[in-house]
């Protein structure tokens, strides 16, 4: 996305209804919103608050996904549970 | 289990759905039981006898079905019924509490106007996972659900046995307890927040 390249001089620095905005932008993000892109593009270009949140957001998504590593899955419980089914079958 | 068991597989049916849809999510299945009672034996106990279970209730899974929501709600079922009690993780916080509080908006917006996503990328897998861990367990459950597994909002709700709205305000709530914690930590290290600047 290219929203970064935007200048922020067009931007309002207050937002009317953050907890609105915010709870679309999240929804947005987590791809629950149909023709997002237009809304998106709309808040992003005249809310600071809002265009500071999405990336926000944004970012910690990125590295919750990337960061939070998997647990090692132990190596013998595929096999142990194999087993047990053996045994109830 | 409260489905109605509509289906009756024959033996090699079974083997050829636990081989092919059920195991095949035993990794994100460990990962979710893992972070849900931080104890290695644990997770092991809760992933095993929710396979017993899934096995046990098979008729009751369309084949060809989403494998991996039915999966975790099991598990989910099976750790608020029996792990959830007995767990070793410490005092954590009253839900109700939380959720009362993060109802006012100005909490909501002015908690988390300080940090700022340059800090959030600096930070360390330690740090977010520690802060992610810390977050009571309603509120864990729907980012790893969402964040880490990719549910939808109504895959959840059927995973948590919630309406969508309340995964959806519940999400809301989730992210701005874990943008407190984060905050927190920038602050500790040191990141570039406004709070800082003022002082």
């Amino acid at each position: 996305m290219d929203m970064n390249e935007e200048t922020s001089q067009s931007r309002k620095l207050k937002c009317d209804d953050t907890s609105k905005c915010f709870q679309l932008l999240e929804s947005i993000l987590d791809g629950e919103m149909d023709n997002s892109k237009e809304v998106l593009k709309e808040k992003l270009a005249k809310c600071q608050p809002c265009f500071e949140h999405f990336h926000l957001e944004q970012a910690i998504r990125d590295v919750l996904k990337t960061r939070c590593t998997k647990q090692e899955v132990p190596t013998e419980l595929a096999d142990c549970i194999r087993q047990k089914i053996q045994d109830i079958k | 289990m409260s489905e109605v068991q509509r289906r009756k597989y024959s033996q090699e049916e079974k083997n050829t759905i636990f081989d092919g849809e059920f195991m095949p999510h035993i990794d994100s299945m460990y990962n979710f039981a893992y972070r849900l009672t931080f104890d290695e034996d644990d997770a092991k106990d809760l992933v095993q006898d929710t396979y017993l279970k899934a096995y046990r209730f098979i008729n009751s899974f369309e084949q060809g079905t989403n494998a991996k929501a039915w999966l975790f709600r099991i598990l989910k079922n099976s750790f608020i019924n029996e792990y959830r009690k007995k767990s070793k993780q410490p005092a954590k916080v009253d839900y109700q509490e939380v959720e009362t509080y993060y109802n006012s908006d100005d909490v909501d917006y002015q908690s988390t106007t300080d940090l700022r996503a340059e800090s959030v990328k600096g930070m360390l897998g330690d740090e977010i996972s520690n802060a992610l861990n810390s977050l009571a367990v309603d509120f864990r459950t729907v980012i790893i659900l969402c964040d880490l597994e990719g549910f939808t909002y109504e895959e959840m709700a059927k995973i948590l046995d919630i309406p969508i709205g309340t995964v959806r305000s519940r999400l809301h709530r989730a992210r701005n307890l874990l943008k407190d914690k984060l905050r927190g930590y920038a602050h500790h290290m040191g990141y570039d927040t406004d709070e800082e600047e003022e002082i």
